[in-house]
């Protein structure tokens, strides 16, 4: 059976972890939040969303927390996620590989200026 | 609308996912569709979507199966096969009973190919068929069904006319299946009636009226007749007297008031039989029409019986053995040794440990004389002259004894018999009465040695004509026309359970 992979760490699966650091969401509210911090640049479809979801809970990097309405959005109740130990581990490392990258691109001077 | 369009897409995703997520997928979009109104949010938002589908369905369905629930069964134990479970609920009642219907049906279609298929005939065949060819060479199970049967219509010796039926009785008759088959097509239009030749049947009907002997016709198959003779039979002295015999009875008359072809076909083979007492020579009448050019049977002929013996376990239908280690074997046929050789040999190994054999022969029309010859082997320990009468003192007449690793060659044998127990059938129990082999149990068996070699003279007459003379080491006639007598004559139905108490009876003397 083909698994689903995180290695490496695919953008959305890295977004939805980065969404959820700050604090549990929906998955509407992970789509919201992917676009914010994307500028817009990432708009998780459904279906790309929710397997990801799928794969990260599978893997235990989030995990459920409870049905509940978003007072904002109306009556529905619905699944609220949230970061586990390991997916908070697993987006720091990926944020380090990220950084060394940065370094790296820097020295080569590809990359200008010292903002990030 | 546009949210029910959306939800008819989210059932291209498997049907796991659906479960899972679905529900969340559409509030999504009813989340999203409420936030992004306009033109231009609602176009971008369906642009997602399409991508977003474009891009997870495959994703989803390659990643669709679903991961083993092996913690509900047993890992492997040393090479022990256990299972993995994918699904952990038992499927709903709908799957269920979608499953049982298909599976019926599946079921049904099967047995019905298989009653139907034995007369499902390809239309060139049918064609084939209607142009007949005969074989030359004499006994029913040793050719394709199709030669067999118009060989039997015509060298059956005892009934010499009306046999079409009487023969192949209990047999799928191909002529019926033929014109119904005819029939049909004729019916929906899709065939004139000329269209076809028609079948032998047919003929049949349509001749049998106008088949009136005049002298002019008469004269010309005692033409026939003496013309045979004088090219085929083996003692020439005797041809030119029988050719006397005929004439002189023509010239006085006593050929005038027979109209009838039956009847004109033996009043000649007894005006032969008067010089030359010979049971194997016969004039034939058939009301069918005889096949031209006899050939041997074709390639396509062949591998059909090969086909009809595979299919039929080479005829060998009941191999058992009865309580009191009584081996009962029942055989319809003798098959062709070259592809029923292992199944013949099997059938005689799984009994070899009876104390008692039974043939059951009362279905048994005759077929291949070395086949005959092989299972006789058995029950011998030393070759055994085994008579023929088809054939002169050749290699065959020699039983195959001793079969290696057999224990029959002393076991009582005793052979059940009908008056449909035919041809090589009643030279197997013919030899066997004569050699003190075998106890036979039954009716009188039909009467078909087969030992001429068939001769067309016309569409109706035909004669039988021996060109050998075998030796016949146990009397002076064969079984040809007065069949096989039993020892023990009881009716056919009675046989098995007469021979099973004989064979009791005969063990607890041991």
């Amino acid at each position: 059976m083909p698994k689903r992979k995180l290695h490496p760490l695919p953008s959305a699966a890295f977004q939805i972890l980065l969404s959820l650091a700050g604090e549990d969401l929906h998955g509407y509210g992970i789509m919201r939040q992917v676009a914010d911090q994307t500028d817009g640049r990432m708009r998780l479809g459904p279906g790309t969303l929710y397997s990801s979801i799928q794969t990260l809970l599978e893997e235990k990097f989030i995990e459920e927390v409870d049905l509940r309405e978003d007072p904002k959005l109306g009556h529905e109740r619905r699944r609220y996620y949230r970061l586990t130990a390991a997916g908070r581990k697993l987006a720091r490392a990926e944020a380090d590989r990220l950084a060394d990258l940065l370094r790296v691109a820097r020295a080569k001077k590809i990359l200008r200026g010292d903002y990030v | 609308m546009s949210e029910k369009i959306y939800a008819l897409l989210l059932r291209l995703y498997p049907s796991r996912f659906r479960a899972e997520y679905g529900g969340d997928a559409l509030q999504l979009f009813r989340d999203r569709a409420r936030d992004e109104r306009g033109f231009f949010p609602t176009l971008r938002l369906w642009f997602d979507l399409l991508a977003d589908f474009a891009i997870s369905v495959p994703s989803e369905y390659f990643h669709a199966q679903p991961a083993f629930i092996v913690s509900s069964v047993r890992p492997h134990l040393d090479g022990t096969p256990s299972f993995f479970l994918l699904e952990n609920e038992s499927p709903r009642l709908g799957a269920l009973l979608f499953g049982s219907v298909l599976s019926l049906l599946a079921i049904a279609t099967v047995s019905v190919l298989n009653g139907h298929g034995a007369s499902y005939r390809p239309l060139s065949a049918l064609v084939a068929q209607s142009h007949p060819k005969a074989a030359r060479s004499s006994a029913p199970g040793r050719l394709p069904r199709r030669s067999a049967d118009s060989e039997q219509r015509i060298l059956a010796s005892r009934q010499p006319t009306n046999t079409a039926n009487a023969l192949i009785e209990g047999d799928a008759e191909p002529g019926s299946s033929q014109s119904s088959f005819l029939l049909m097509l004729r019916r929906f239009g899709l065939v004139k009636p000329q269209a076809l030749q028609p079948g032998p049947e047919s003929v049949a009907r349509t001749t049998v009226e106008s088949v009136i002997l005049d002298p002019a016709e008469r004269h010309r198959v005692i033409d026939g007749v003496i013309a045979n003779l004088r090219k085929h039979y083996i003692d020439q002295d005797a041809a030119r007297k029988m050719a006397d015999e005929l004439l002189a009875h023509e010239k006085r008359g006593d050929d005038d008031a027979v109209t009838d072809g039956e009847a004109f076909a033996g009043l000649l083979t007894r005006q032969m039989r008067n010089v030359s007492p010979d049971r194997h020579l016969a004039l034939i009448y058939s009301q069918d029409p005889l096949p031209q050019n006899p050939t041997g049977p074709t390639a396509e002929e062949l591998a059909r019986y090969w086909e009809a013996m595979k299919q039929q376990n080479c005829t060998f239908e009941k191999v058992e053995i009865l309580p009191g280690n009584i081996g009962y074997l029942k055989l319809n046929s003798f098959p062709d040794p070259s592809l029923c050789r292992p199944i013949a040999m099997a059938a005689m190994a799984s009994l070899n440990h009876a104390d008692v054999i039974v043939f059951d022969l009362r279905d048994n029309r005759g077929g291949e004389p070395a086949m005959v010859a092989l299972l006789a082997a058995y029950l011998f320990d030393h070759p055994e002259y085994w008579y023929n009468p088809r054939e002169n003192t050749t290699q065959q007449s020699w039983t195959f004894s001793p079969v290696p690793g057999n224990r029959l060659a002393d076991k009582p044998v005793y052979v059940l018999t009908s008056a449909r127990t035919f041809s090589g059938a009643e030279q197997f129990c013919y030899d066997l009465k004569m050699l003190k082999r075998a106890t036979l149990v039954g009716e009188t068996t039909g009467g078909a040695a087969h030992s001429g070699v068939f001769h067309r003279i016309d569409d109706h007459f035909g004669m039988g004509i021996p060109e050998t003379r075998p030796i016949n080491p146990y009397a002076k006639t064969d079984w040809a026309e007065t069949g096989v007598e039993p020892d023990v004559k009881v009716k056919a139905a009675d046989a098995l359970e007469t021979a099973l108490k004989l064979a009791q009876t005969k063990l607890h003397k041991n």
